[in-house]
């Protein structure tokens, strides 16, 4: 369960708050989709979510732990997929799902059991003795996915998934999704699908300029806009109201 | 004309970390504004550093020339100086930014003459040569000025000769290197002679450098500087008669009122553009040629059997500290220029001494001044000289002042793990320390086989070595977390155009050179080295080891990338 309470935050750099007062609850056995246009604060929620950024108000808690109060803590109950697949490109792949297992504490026996099973899912299995420099992009990110699941976390939290990934690649991603989902533990992730978020989703958020401009779910979602047409069109409505309401 | 210009400016700004334009509505805050400040004055003490020894030779030379008359060789002195040391540095320069990131195969698919990229990289390697060299002939140009009062045009041709001096030699550092990395196409093993290049320009430095202070040494006898460095037989000289620019600069220099001054100076200048222009035109294309390829490596895949027997092999856990050490490790290790300018330094430097002892034995044995530190080293010095000694190379290698901007990309992925953030920076630590204990082993076992040192002897170099390199790599990762460089476009500025790795070189051979001055002056005895210098500053790394972790967790939490 992740639970974000009138989080803010202004990059030190910048002008202009990225994440906005933001409030969200998610609860065990959802898949959440997390949409907003370019730039609009998902990426930034995410890091606050996962502790790689500080926030300047407000908390993040996951399963009722407190992000700032107990980090390890929290972070033991996440697993993360960040939107950047291009690092440790001189590390192999092996060494680097060694080391995720080693800091997650995750003992030898499972992790191979792990490694074998969303490797072979992913279709990396083949590769894990190469470097990852000489990964493809969609590789990569499916290298991040099997490191994110090694230890098995309560709450799943990707950053654009689905970029990079073919067909078949990405049919299989969202099977885990739908398994870990089923098991009762937690699926949140970023998109700019909106044919994904519309299939996969049980519930979603839509996020613009560091503000949610909904919660719900995509039934919800269609009788507050009083309109049966695609997540699309309801998406791109709301996301233009926002602007206007905004200049 | 315009693309090329753009591209300039791109490069330049990518090679010296330049700031962009300033995002509207922020202000640069105090604290930026003193941090930048801050940069500038080390900058500038890095130049005074090694400008106060050129003044001093320059002035040396000077006044063993002048009685002959011969003052005038000083400046012929020193345009060779500089076209030697802008070929070493231009070298290692070109080569190191032959290749600066992916962001060139991009340049590569937009519609940009080859020319225009082989010009604009050469024009940002040229900066910095032109700098360094203006820097050089301006103190030739102060001493000669005071002393002899040329008129107005001496300083134009100076400045003139000085901007134009390094062309060639950059201009020859690219004549080899394009051709040697097209080659390396098929080989495929760019990093090897990324490696290779590198020993290289090391040897050069290092041997340079022995030239250079085999001069410092002669200081007051200037009988001996004149014959040797400066005179018409010195090899010096010898070298600026047959390097045409050299020459020029001198004739223009000497007689820069006269017809044949200015004439002079348009020959260096046509002699010295030509370089540049015909490697820009006529190599372009091979240059771009020879990028392409540059990030590939191999992939070999197993079969499903293979694969299986793999995971069960390699797949094993260990502690976690253990674990994000061998990652610092290997990150560090992996990267060529890393590598080079780190952890080898240990290996690289012992070796070139060795090489040069050998080579130049009667010579060295034979030396006075030799004699003299053989004498001191016999007298119970040696502890404290291996100590010293191995104490600079033990935190020599850049490891831990580098470590958090090294680590820039992977810093979001890192902080979203369940680790401690002392822990994670410690492992940083950890990293340095070993090639601190494998530096200081080296640089006092060197010194004991040397002037065959006791036991007593080495165990004490050994201590003060160790201590004294884990108290600077300490403050050397104090410093990067204290203040990172987080955001760059090619691993090498991390390292090398990282202000923090200055401060810790320059830190280290202050630190060194002040010990080394008060324990000879104030003569202390073993047992005094041993505590003051061994004991002493390990107790110092023991008080900032206790305080680093407050400071590591609110340091990391506070970086943005
Ligand atoms: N490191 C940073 N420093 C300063 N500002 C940043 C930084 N990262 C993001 N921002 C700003 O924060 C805002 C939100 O960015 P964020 O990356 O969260 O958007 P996003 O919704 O993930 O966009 P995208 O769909 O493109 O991934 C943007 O205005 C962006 O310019
Ligand atoms: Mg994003």
């Amino acid at each position: 369960m992740i639970e974000l309470e009138g989080i803010s935050k202004t990059y030190a750099k910048s002008a202009v708050k990225a994440v906005d007062g933001l409030s969200l609850k998610v609860d065990n056995g959802e898949i959440f989709g997390f949409l907003g246009p370019n730039g609009a604060g998902k990426t930034t929620t995410i890091k606050l979510l996962t502790g790689v950024l500080r926030a300047d108000s407000g908390s993040a808690k996951v399963d009722g732990i407190d992000m700032a109060a107990s980090p390890l803590e929290a972070k033991r109950r996440i697993g993360y997929v960040t939107d950047n697949p291009e690092i440790f490109a001189r590390l192999k792949a092996a060494e680097y799902l060694n080391f995720v297992a080693d800091v997650y504490g995750v003992d030898s026996a499972t992790r191979q059991e792990r490694i074998g099973k969303y490797a072979g899912l992913l279709g990396i299995k083949d590769v894990l003795n190469a470097s990852i420099g000489s990964y493809s992009h969609g590789m990569k990110q499916k290298l991040l996915v099997t490191g994110s699941l090694i230890h098995d976390p309560e709450n799943w939290i990707l950053d654009e998934p689905m970029v990079g990934l073919d067909p078949k690649s990405a049919f299989s991603l969202k099977e885990i999704m739908r398994e870990r989902a089923a098991s009762g533990k937690l699926v949140f992730f970023s998109t700019h699908v909106m044919e994904v978020a519309e299939k996969l989703c049980d519930r979603l958020a839509i996020i613009n300029k560091g503000k949610i401009v909904f919660t719900g779910t995509l039934a919800e979602l269609k009788a507050r806009e009083g309109s049966d047409e695609s997540l699309e069109s309801i998406f791109l409505e709301l996301v233009d109201d926002g602007e206007e309401a905004a200049s | 004309m315009k693309v090329f210009l753009s591209l300039c400016a791109l490069y330049l700004r990518s090679f010296y970390n330049l700031p962009g334009k300033r995002a509207p509505g922020t202000k640069p805050g105090a604290k930026e504004l003193l941090k930048e400040a801050g940069l500038l004055l080390v900058a500038l003490l890095a130049v005074a550093n090694v400008g106060f020894i050129f003044v001093m030779l320059n002035l040396a030379l000077y006044d063993a020339l002048a009685p002959a008359g011969m003052q005038g060789m000083i400046i012929l002195n020193t345009a060779v100086v500089v076209t030697a040391l802008t070929l070493i540095l231009g070298f290692l320069t070109a080569l190191s930014t032959y290749f600066l990131s992916d962001m060139e195969l991009q340049l590569l698919s937009m519609p940009i003459k080859p020319r225009a990229l082989l010009g604009a990289k050469f024009v940002a390697v040229y900066a910095s040569e032109a700098a360094f060299s203006l820097g050089l002939m301006a103190v030739t140009m102060v001493i000669f000025g005071i002393k002899e009062a040329p008129g107005p045009l001496f300083y134009l041709w100076g400045i003139l000769a000085s901007l134009l001096l390094p062309l060639p030699v950059l201009a020859l550092s690219y004549l080899v290197q394009i051709p040697l990395l097209s080659l390396a196409r098929f080989l495929r093993n760019k990093q090897a002679i990324l490696v290779i290049g590198g020993i290289l320009g090391v040897v050069l430095a290092v041997g340079f450098n022995l030239y250079f202070q085999s001069g410092m040494a002669h200081q007051a006898d200037p009988e001996w500087l004149a014959k040797n460095f400066a005179g018409p037989d010195s090899l010096i000289a010898r070298l600026g008669q047959v390097y045409p620019p050299a020459q020029y600069a001198w004739r223009a220099m000497t007689a820069p009122a006269s017809a044949s001054g200015a004439a002079a100076i348009l020959a260096m200048a046509i002699a010295c553009l030509a370089g540049p222009a015909l490697v820009v035109a006529l190599m372009s294309g091979m240059y771009a040629k020879s990028l392409i390829g540059f990030n590939e490596s191999h992939l070999k895949k197993l079969d499903a059997g293979d694969a299986r027997s793999f995971i069960g092999r390699r797949m094993r856990s260990s502690s976690a500290f253990l674990s994000m050490v061998k990652r610092e490790i290997r990150l560090m290790n992996r990267e060529p220029i890393y590598l080079l300018n780190g952890p080898l330094i240990i290996v690289l430097m012992p070796v070139i001494f060795a090489v040069m002892i050998i080579v130049q034995r009667d010579a060295f044995l034979s030396d006075p001044d030799m004699a003299g530190i053989m004498a001191l080293l016999d007298s119970g010095r040696g502890a404290l000289v291996a100590g010293l000694l191995g104490g600079f190379l033990g935190s020599g290698t850049s490891i831990a002042c580098t470590s958090v901007s090294r680590d820039a990309k992977a810093l979001p992925f890192i902080k979203s793990l369940p680790v401690r953030p002392a822990d994670y920076l410690l492992a940083k630590l950890a990293h340095a320390l070993i090639f601190g204990a494998a530096g200081s082993a080296v640089g006092v076992g060197c010194l004991a086989y040397l002037a065959k040192l006791g036991p007593a002897d080495i165990a004490i170099g050994f201590l003060v070595a160790f201590g004294l390199s884990s108290l600077l790599n300490m403050g050397g990762l104090w410093l990067d977390t204290a203040s990172p460089r987080l955001r760059w476009d090619s691993p090498m500025a991390a390292l090398k155009q990282n202000p923090n790795s200055v401060i810790a070189i320059l830190g280290s051979m202050g630190l060194m050179g002040l010990l080394g001055y008060l324990s000879f002056t104030l003569g202390l005895g073993r047992a005094e080295v041993a505590l003051w210098m061994g004991l002493a500053p390990l107790a110092l790394f023991g008080l900032l080891y206790a305080a680093f972790p407050r400071f590591a967790a609110r340091r990391l939490a506070a970086m943005e990338t």
